[in-house]
């Protein structure tokens, strides 16, 4: 048995790093405290303690170990934690790795398993040598091949291979492989929505600029007054979108995903390479995703929804597997990769919500918006005209949920289900031995006009995807309800 | 076991009813609370009036829906599945298979003990749902039952 690791020396950067994103507060602190010396010292102590200390003996404490069934961690300084993972059990590994750790051939690994204890990671080790991975990835390729062949067998491969060599060296060839271009990942980045975040920030740094600025401002140019508005709001909206398409860029830079074996593996990343494996086994469901922006643009997002956090950085806490697809080539070039899914665009006009059922889905966008319109525009009813945009938003919004919701069965053992939430159109593939239950809501007057809520429940992350097509027709829940009692 | 729709046990009423005499003490203690604020720091007398008000009304509801509470919520246990229906207004209906369940969760407060009931909970890999009661002996054997069909699923997914 090889004896427990330490991770390499520049980890402890990497934790001084973390203390300090985490505690970042008590610099301030230091600075308000400045007139009062035991404070101040104290304070000081604190963050000497929490950005140096505590990281350093975390560091020091940390080790691990490989062994041919499982990885080892060590961790902890008052409290030991002895953590043991066998591969077979692995849901994700995840490589990340800043580009002042690539001269070092090193790089943070964080380790997933399916249990949902907590939110963080079961492994997470900063700066260890790139060949762990490969090691890991090695091992968990055997782990999955002889799963089936007695223990023996696999003793016997693993004391071979107690040196950090991969000892299965990964030969099993990659069958599929997709790498963005340029120009679609352009695209991809143009149309983020991630800029509505940053626009309610900026509006609220907005709000906090001191009034008599602004007074000052509108009082010099009383005619300009409109144009200096409309400008400013222009500006900030340019500010956030540009924000927006960089963070995307960077994000997605030269994103890449491979199958190999069973192992779904994704990079991406400009100055933090991020590499995710998953097995395709573990996947719980796929999810197609348009915003409305993409759908101008005939661009679509491929997810797969994993029992693990390791995606938590990507859009909804998904793994993107293509981040960007013409949706011409949707259903040719996904299938390589997940062979379950259906090689032409499928038919989901089994379950619809049309004619005057639209209504009500438009009615409920409506209702939600109505209370705190009509509350705003008493209080400024000046920007009544603002106010009245949100419902002309809110009242096509209804509509396009209406128009996007469809679904139905691909195959026996594999439903489709596509709603139209916040603009976004999304379609699930959900094979039925992974949708965990199925719930039928009806209220009285919903009974009278022969209508159903259908909910799927699908695990993703830690938590629990509830798939809700509203308003359905009776019969069309049933039969979803009625398939998945039959076939389970 | 069985497969047709089940009522829960009789007793459940009983039980229910005991907990709305025990939301009106809840509610009866907080009432005098109240009264304390308005009696000596002078709280304005609506607060008082509309805590009142609720310790009244909330029990009153809360033990006249019992009926239909009992009527509209029933479950089935299948070979394969658990399945639940509650609500009137609001009609819920949900399907587990056995096959996904992860764990079954048996508790019971010191009332369902004294009437020898339990409340079931079940978890899948996502998702909780819960039986508000059921007789020991049957909340058991739904328990055995899935754990048997775990052993023998052992290749699991999750």
């Amino acid at each position: 048995m090889t004896k427990p690791k330490r991770t390499h020396p520049l980890g402890l950067f990497l934790h001084i790093a973390n203390s300090i994103k985490e505690y970042w507060f008590l610099f301030i602190l230091v600075f308000t405290l400045y007139n009062q010396p035991i404070w101040f010292a104290l304070c000081w102590a604190g963050i000497i303690l929490a950005m140096i200390i505590w990281p350093a003996t975390r560091w020091a404490t940390l080790s691990y170990r490989v062994t041919p069934t499982a990885i080892e961690v060590n961790s902890g300084v008052f409290v030991r934690h002895h953590e043991h993972i066998p591969y077979s059990r692995i849901q994700t590994v995840q490589r990340k790795q800043w580009f002042f750790l690539a001269p070092f051939k090193l790089e943070e690994l964080y380790i997933e398993t399916a249990s949902h204890d907590d939110n963080k990671p079961e492994a997470r080790l900063a700066a260890v040598p790139t060949t762990l991975a490969d090691t890991i990835d090695g091992y968990r390729l055997g782990a999955t091949a002889t799963e089936t062949a007695d223990s023996a067998d696999t003793k016997e491969t693993g004391n071979s291979a107690d040196t950090d060599t991969a000892p299965i060296p990964a030969t099993t060839p990659v069958t599929a492989h997709y790498r963005i271009n340029n120009r679609t990942l352009l695209k991809f980045a143009f149309t983020s929505t991630g800029f509505i975040p940053l626009l309610l920030i900026l509006l609220a740094i907005y709000n906090k600029i001191p009034r008599s600025w602004t007074d000052a401002l509108i009082d010099d140019a009383t005619h300009l007054a409109l144009i200096a508005l409309i400008g400013g709001a222009i500006a900030v909206v340019a500010i956030a979108w540009v924000g927006a398409f960089l963070w995307t860029y960077i994000r997605y830079f030269h994103f890449d995903v491979a199958l190999q074996g069973d192992q779904l593996k994704t990079a991406k990343g400009l100055f933090q390479r991020n590499t995710i494996t998953a097995p395709l086994t573990r996947i719980q469901a796929i999810r197609v995703k348009q915003n409305v922006f993409r759908q101008w643009l005939h661009i679509q997002t491929v997810q797969v929804l994993l029992a693990s956090k390791a995606a938590s950085k990507d859009d909804d806490d998904d793994l993107v597997i293509l981040p960007a697809v013409p949706q011409s080539q949707l259903y040719d070039v996904a299938p390589p990769f997940v062979g379950w899914l259906p090689d032409h665009t499928p038919d989901l006009s089994d379950l619809n919500v049309a004619d005057r059922r639209q209504w009500y889905l438009i009615r409920n966008a409506l209702l939600i918006v109505i209370a705190p319109v009509a509350l705003a525009s008493f209080f400024l009813p000046h920007w009544m005209w603002a106010f009245a945009l949100i419902l002309v938003i809110a009242f096509f919004q209804g509509r396009f949920a209406a128009h996007q919701t469809g679904g139905g069965l691909i195959t026996p053992r594999m439903l489709a289900l596509q709603t139209g939430h916040m603009w976004t159109k999304e379609t699930y593939y959900l094979p039925v031995n992974m949708i965990q239950s199925v719930r039928l809501n009806q209220s009285v007057w919903m009974k009278r006009t022969g209508l159903m809520h259908l909910i799927v429940n699908v695990r993703h992350g830690n938590k629990n995807q509830a798939i809700e097509l509203r308003y359905l027709k009776s019969e069309q829940a049933q039969r979803v309800y009625d398939w998945y009692l039959q076939t389970v | 076991m069985s497969s047709e729709n089940h009522h829960l046990p009789d007793r459940i009423k009983l039980i229910w009813g005991i907990s709305a005499v025990g939301s009106f003490i809840a509610l009866l203690v907080l009432t005098g609370l109240i009264w304390l604020t308005y009696r000596y720091w002078d709280w304005p007398l609506w607060i008082l009036s509309t805590f009142a008000a609720i310790t009244i009304i909330e029990p009153i509801i809360e033990g006249s829906l019992i009926p239909y509470r009992y009527r509209f919520t029933r479950y089935q246990i299948s070979a394969v599945a658990v399945e639940m229906q509650s609500g009137f207004i609001f009609k819920k209906r949900v399907a587990i298979p056995i096959a996904r369940v992860q764990n079954v969760t048996l508790n019971a407060g010191p009332l369902l003990q004294w009437q020898k009931l339990t409340k079931v909970s079940i978890a899948t890999a996502s998702t909780n749902h819960g039986i508000e009661g059921l007789e020991l002996d049957e909340a058991e054997a739904l328990r055995d039952q899935i754990m048997r069909l775990a052993r023998e699923a052992r290749h699991d997914q999750a």
